[in-house]
């Protein structure tokens, strides 16, 4: 049994970019229809507790794991709303050399003034505002308090928060909603204004007749298959999943670069033992960021959760272990994150993604900078002990692969855009090289590492998209609650099959 | 174990499943531990795993100051005052 929607564009994923893009093109008078594989989560189901979280809300439970030297856990969001569901909420516009360097090195006509009406956008929609230092909580102040002592420079982080009260758990599913992800925001705009929103959809394929998009083709939760006829397809999996959707559809293939480029940011952290009460997980966890060293690509970001998180990520086993544990209310806890030179990529094996990305020399040298600077922001900051995610015994200075425990958090460059066909996957408008009416908006497109997180980024450019397929100028700014009625409203696509669509809004197992 | 930690192994691909399985049964017995012990990294992922279902019991992590249902009832109680979502 087929069914069959008719749109002027379909969105594949709801994530950060998919989203934006989906509500865009919707308020902008398109026929949208968006296919997420993962469910909608309903925050009343949200629990605090990480094991339930991390199953629920993650692709496969939290476990994505690169394969090489060394892997690197890489956490992914699943279901409306994406990563934005899960990330700290830190919102960065790309830096001003990252942007110089894309028009040098990839021909991307991207400068400050032609993002600037992008990112006011975003940032009107998604209600992003500084971090006030009450908010921020105990461990942010342990780290401004050596950031100061060492003059190092460092700032409150700018987040998609509203109405925030601390509580500690971004990334374990928000308890008031107060985080702005595109769950909450871009996808009821969508909505409102026509857009059909599938859940459950594993998009199979991108159809292609002709040199042109004629939409795509799914299978559903109930087995089912649906059909979508669009001219226009907005690809927004992710970084990981994107490449591998074009693999299956024999897509972007032209240049040899689909799959690869992939950049991580890989990151890691450290504890401490404070003499004062820190509770980590009151306040917001990533709040505070210390870019002292970022011209030597690394930079130090706030983390922080509730003791089962502290506990899985505490780099110590034991006695040892227990001891600290034992005196969680004193631990801080802050985060390292490198602007990574390493290059790794992605392919099918056996029906799963297999990423392959093995850390370079130079990044291997940023991670022994970094946590002997992190090392010294802690004492700075009175701290008795020092946890590093090191092995046992193992100096900074000396740390080889092997010693090093990573995460990454923003896969980016996949299906990177490069004016030349020959160079990219994608063009400067997002659209896929050699072949019509095929656009991706997620970070895939990003071609290099921004060294600061990359969802602002990729809103932005989801957004420039979005008016490109609109063939209008992107206003200045959006306000969801009184929209621009120069924008009108259509309804939504039309439905044709051969029995009704149960496809809305599949509630999270709670 | 709680049966939110077994949802969480059960939700990881089949390699990793298989090894967490593997190191979890490992670190808690007294030879397996002292097996570990030789490698460092897998030492630390196995403790990783079994104190993310230790530490998620609730009476424990409110004897540490965090209460998990606390956070939780004031996230619904803001939300139904304020009309979030």
């Amino acid at each position: 049994m087929t069914d069959t929607l008719d749109a002027d564009v379909c969105v594949v994923g709801a994530g950060a970019g998919g989203a934006v893009a989906a509500a865009e093109l919707a308020e902008g008078g398109a026929r949208v229809v968006v296919l997420e594989q993962g469910p909608r989560h309903d925050p009343d189901g949200f629990t605090a507790r990480p094991p339930e979280m991390l199953a629920r809300l993650y692709r496969d439970g939290c476990q994505t794991a690169t394969v090489g030297a060394p892997p690197i856990l890489l956490p992914l969001g699943r279901g409306i709303g994406g990563t934005t569901l899960v990330n700290s909420g830190t919102c960065f516009r790309t830096p001003p050399h990252v942007l110089e360097r894309w028009a040098g090195e990839f021909g991307l006509e991207l400068d400050e003034a032609t993002l600037r009406p992008c990112f006011e956008r975003v940032e009107r929609a998604l209600s992003i505002a500084e971090v006030t230092p009450e908010l921020a909580g105990a461990n942010a102040a342990v780290a401004r308090r050596g950031a100061e002592r060492l003059g190092w420079s460092h700032g409150y982080l700018r987040r998609n928060a509203r109405g925030c009260v601390g509580s500690g758990v971004c990334v374990f599913g928000c308890p008031t909603s107060a985080k702005q992800h595109t769950g909450i925001t871009y996808i009821p705009r969508a909505t409102a204004a026509g857009a059909r929103i599938v859940t459950g959809a594993d998009v199979r394929q991108i159809v292609v007749e002709g040199g042109r998009a004629r939409g795509v083709s799914a299978r559903l939760a109930d087995g089912r298959s649906l059909q979508v006829h669009a001219p226009e397809v907005v690809v927004a999996c992710g970084t990981i999943h994107t490449p591998l959707l074009l693999e299956r559809s024999r897509l972007g293939e032209g240049s040899g670069q689909r799959g690869r480029n992939l950049a991580l940011h890989p990151a890691t952290s450290a504890f401490a033992l404070m003499e004062e009460d820190v509770n980590m997980a009151r306040g917001v966890p990533q709040s505070l960021y210390i870019d002292e060293f970022a011209h030597e690509g690394f930079m130090f970001e706030g983390a922080a959760g509730p003791p089962a998180y502290a506990a899985m990520v505490l780099p110590l086993t034991g006695v040892r272990h227990s001891r600290a544990m034992s005196q969680y209310r004193r631990l801080a806890q802050f985060g390292l994150m490198v602007s990574d030179e390493s290059r790794g990529h992605v392919r099918f094996l056996a029906g799963r993604p297999l990423i392959r990305y093995d850390l370079c020399a130079a990044d291997l040298s940023k991670f022994r900078g970094g946590l002997v600077r992190l090392e010294e922001l802690f004492h700075a900051a009175g701290a008795r002990e020092v946890y590093l995610p090191l092995t046992p015994g193992v100096r900074p200075q000396r740390a080889r692969l092997r010693d090093l425990k990573l995460m990454a958090f923003h896969p980016l460059g996949t299906a990177r855009a490069d004016a030349r066909a020959t160079h990219g996957v994608t063009d400067g408008d997002l659209a896929l090289h050699g072949v019509a009416g095929v656009h991706v908006a997620d970070g895939s497109v990003v071609p290099s590492a921004l060294g600061v997180n990359p969802q602002l980024t990729i809103m932005a450019l989801a957004t420039r998209l979005a008016f490109h397929l609109l063939g209008r100028a992107v206003p200045p700014w959006a306000d969801p609650i009184h929209p621009d009625p120069a924008q009108p409203v259509r309804p939504g696509a039309r439905v044709h099959g051969t029995g009704p669509l149960t496809d809305e809004e599949t509630p999270c197992p709670s | 174990m709680s049966h939110a930690f077994d949802r969480f192994i059960a939700a990881a691909p089949w390699p990793q499943r298989a090894g967490l399985r593997l190191l979890l049964a490992l670190v808690r017995r007294p030879r397996g531990a002292v097996l570990l012990a030789r490698a460092p990294l897998l030492e630390q992922a196995a403790w990783a795993m079994l104190s993310l279902g230790r530490y998620d019991d609730p009476a424990l992590g409110r004897a540490l100051g965090w209460d998990a249902g606390e956070v939780v009832a004031r996230g619904r109680a803001l939300r139904r005052a304020e009309g979030r979502p």
